[in-house]
């Protein structure tokens, strides 16, 4: 045991003081924290877009579009607020709810309705549902007299002063279509007004035409509420009775997918580490030095172990700040995708972590031995490379299967091939929320202990030949040979 | 106390099918330095392997102090292997203690005792230093000090003198002495015999897997014919005379111009008998020198002649 500890207290020493290791930990709570931040920056970096709407028509259609904007902005803006209660009761949620739409009128603006909530200030994010964007008057009259605006030659009065015009909209009769946009900006990329514009249009020539037909205004507002109801129900919830599926009820099968993922590149990446320091201590004959000191048993269990300490250091530090990462920017996040805001809510699953730490462990240790084995034969990457190729295969099985079986985790192929000892922690993992038969989890698990137990074995014998250079590549191809011929 | 550090009892191993040792049997007697000869492909190093159970013997067994070996009487052991290796970005003093402590020093005594080993061995400076930043003399004299740390009772040396320069040789001998004053078994193996001449009480020779000599250093000696070398007149001539007493050759001139013959004296003769020939005969000798035979003309001698057993004689 002494020798395991010292060992593995060593090869953990050696990765954590490395530059390499810190920026591997700080790389990834930096990216999620950027990451988390990006569209908040985005968002409340964007210079309020000044824009134009001409109505050559002269029906009104500029203030028509101008109130479904507004009226888009508000729903979009509940919508947030209320991915953001999902974590408070149902009738806090309501009622806030009910607060909002009663202060957030079309005449008291969004604001009113985010203070009405003790939000004094309504968040950028929440409030920009489509942007900061203001309409203002035009300077001209006709597209060809706004050129100069337009190509930002002159500028626009706007409450924050002089302001170049970002666009204009001219609404006209259209020769085959009773209404023609045209959206008039040197940004080419951004048309999300005129997008917005044309959806609102497009609402109210539908009633126009129905209003045509002879409908009353009551009719109309009715067959726009006609659509099928849709709810997906899970019967097993509750006896006797039925409970509609959130999404919060999917997260467990989005979460294993995600883990199971996670599970191959940790695996993937960390017997990636223990063959680059194998064959580093080989080829500096490091490995004769320390079978001075240690048997070999010890030497293959204390890297492992010690290079498993490091994932586990990396494991902890990045689920620590991932929760505080996740609960700190979950306001913030909810305004922009209040989907994963909802999938962040029911994210801790503690059953599921648990299960993917001990997969983790095993098809490390199986991968780890295998790797630590065939690196004990190299003396050089180049070497590694060319044993590493069928491992590598095999490794990429289940990545390519979790690809092509994210929505039908239940099928039989994916069953039988979850029974691949060696793909069996991911694949299982991916798996676990189907809730499959208890005999297939004991079954699997139990073969996959039992190989683990083999390939370590295995990869002791092989370590022991490889450590001391009685076997090295050529004799893994001298075996392939005579397993040809014979 | 036993009377061997380590005995090796008909130890064989095959690889493959071909044999590397073949029912080899020797023993280090404790409080000696042992030196462990042969040449490339012996079988020492498997042979030193097997004394230290990193691989186990096809047949035959290995005794340490005196007893079945265990992971505690290994532990009295110092191994400095023939690979030489040590982690570069661990500095000296880091490598020390982990070895000292892989052998089960307490963390503070074997801190403390490669401090110590580093001062002694003129390495204080480089304590702290990486191994990367040492030159490969002073990375190699860090292995040899992490061999030593926690002052076995029994220390093997592979090859110890190899890649170093004479006078890291000349500090490594010092220490091997120092070791061995200190009550410490020393085994090693190595290729130069002025080591092993200058540092052994014994020596065991390995040829093809097989031992060939196993004994003191004098006895090793004693198998190499004796020599003399006379000096004469340059015209002239004694193949005739000499020839009865062994074989005669011209080994050149001396630097005041006089022929010198060499005889290889035959097993009856000695050179009081070639002496008496000579003033006999009326020989008038510039030089008589019997020559001093060396381990390396012993190492030829047996290692070239496998079909006699010397080992029985000696």
């Amino acid at each position: 045991m002494r020798a395991i500890y010292l060992i593995a207290r060593r090869e953990y020493l050696s990765y954590v003081a490395t530059w390499g290791f810190w920026l591997s930990l700080l790389s990834v709570p930096v990216f999620l924290v950027v990451g988390a931040a990006i569209p908040v920056l985005v968002e409340s970096s964007q210079p309020t877009r000044y824009y134009v709407v001409i109505d050559e028509t002269g029906e009104g259609y500029d203030a028509l579009v101008q109130a479904g904007v507004e009226r888009e902005r508000r729903e979009r803006a509940r919508a947030a607020l209320e991915a953001m209660a999902m974590t408070r009761p149902e009738a806090a949620r309501t009622q806030a709810l009910e607060r909002f739409d009663e202060a957030a009128t079309p005449e008291a603006g969004l604001d009113a309705g985010f203070e009405a909530l003790g939000m004094e200030a309504a968040p950028a994010g929440l409030a920009a549902g489509s942007g900061n964007r203001m309409r203002v008057e035009p300077p001209a009259a006709t597209p060809e007299a706004l050129r100069p605006w337009l190509t930002g030659e002159r500028t626009v009065s706007t409450p924050e002063g002089e302001r170049p015009l970002f666009g204009a909209l001219v609404i006209r009769r259209g020769s085959e279509t009773p209404l023609s946009l045209t959206w008039y900006s040197t940004n080419l990329t951004d048309n999300a007004i005129a997008q917005d514009a044309r959806r609102v249009l497009e609402d109210e020539l539908q009633e126009e035409l129905l209003r045509s037909e002879g409908l009353s205004e009551a009719r109309i507002a009715a067959l726009d509420q006609l659509q099928p109801e849709m709810r997906s129900v899970d019967p097993s919830v509750e006896a006797g009775g039925e409970r509609e599926v959130t999404g919060a009820d999917r997260v467990p099968f989005v979460l294993s997918i995600a883990l199971a993922f996670i599970l191959w590149a940790s695996v993937f990446s960390v017997a990636n580490m223990l063959l680059t320091s194998l064959i580093e201590e080989k080829g500096g004959k490091i490995i004769e030095v320390l079978l001075s000191t240690a048997r070999f048993h010890e030497i293959l269990i204390g890297k492992l172990a010690g290079v498993a300490c490091v994932s586990f250091t990396l494991f902890a530090v990045w689920g620590v700040v991932g929760s505080v990462v996740a609960t700190a920017g979950g306001t913030a996040l909810a305004s922009f995708d209040p989907e994963m805001a909802e999938l962040l809510s029911g994210i801790v699953k503690p059953g599921l972590f648990a299960a993917a730490l001990c997969y983790f462990i095993v098809g490390y240790l199986m991968f780890g031995a295998i790797f630590l084995a065939l690196g004990s034969l190299c003396e050089t990457l180049q070497d590694a490379q060319s044993l590493m190729s069928p491992i590598i295969l095999v490794l990429m099985a289940p990545l390519i299967i979790l690809s092509f079986a994210m929505q039908s985790m239940d099928s039989a192929f994916v069953a039988m091939a979850s029974w691949v000892p060696l793909w069996t922690p991911f694949l299982m993992m991916a798996r676990l929320p189907t809730e499959p038969p208890l005999w297939e989890i004991a079954g699997t698990t139990l073969l996959m202990l039992a190989t683990m137990v083999g390939v370590l074995w295995g990869a002791t014998a092989v370590f022991r030949q490889g450590a001391l250079s009685q076997a090295n590549v050529d004799s893994v191809k001298r075996w392939f040979r005579l397993g040809k011929t014979g | 106390m036993s009377e061997f550090a380590l005995e090796v009892r008909s130890v064989s191993k095959t690889f493959g099918t071909k044999p590397a040792v073949k029912s080899v049997s020797f023993g280090a007697r404790t409080g000696e330095i042992t030196g462990f000869l042969g040449p490339n492909g012996a079988g020492k190093t498997t042979t030193l392997r097997m004394a230290l159970g990193i691989i186990a013997p096809d047949s035959g067994s290995v005794r340490l102090f005196g007893a079945e070996p265990t992971a505690r009487a290994f532990d009295r052991v110092g191994f400095l292997p023939e690979e030489r290796g040590v982690y570069r970005k661990m500095t000296a003093r880091q490598i020390i203690t982990l070895f000292g402590r892989l052998k089960g020093m307490p963390a503070r005594q074997a801190r403390t005792r490669a401090l110590e080993l580093l001062e002694r061995f003129s390495l204080g400076d480089a304590a702290d230093k990486k191994i990367k930043e040492l030159s490969k003399g002073m990375a190699q004299k860090v292995q040899i000090l992490s061999a030593i740390v926690h002052q076995p009772d029994f220390i093997i040396l592979d090859e110890p003198f190899s890649g170093l320069d004479p006078v890291n040789q000349g500090v490594l001998e010092a220490m091997i002495r120092e070791q061995a004053d200190a009550g410490a078994t020393i085994l090693f193996s190595t290729h130069v015999m002025q080591h092993a001449e200058r540092l052994c009480d014994r020596i065991v020779l390995m040829a093809r897997g097989e031992k060939v000599f196993d004994g003191r250093v004098e006895e090793a000696l004693a198998v190499v014919p004796r020599q003399v070398d006379l000096g004469v007149d340059p015209g002239q001539e004694l193949t005739a005379l000499l020839s009865p007493f062994g074989a005669v050759s011209r080994a050149g001139t001396d630097s005041e111009g006089m022929a010198i013959w060499r005889v290889v004296l035959n097993g009856k003769s000695t050179p009081q008998d070639l002496l008496k020939a000579c003033v006999d005969a009326g020989i008038a000798l510039s030089r008589f020198e019997p020559l001093r035979p060396h381990l390396h003309d012993a190492f030829v001698q047996l290692v070239s002649d496998p079909a006699d057993t010397l080992a029985e004689r000696a």
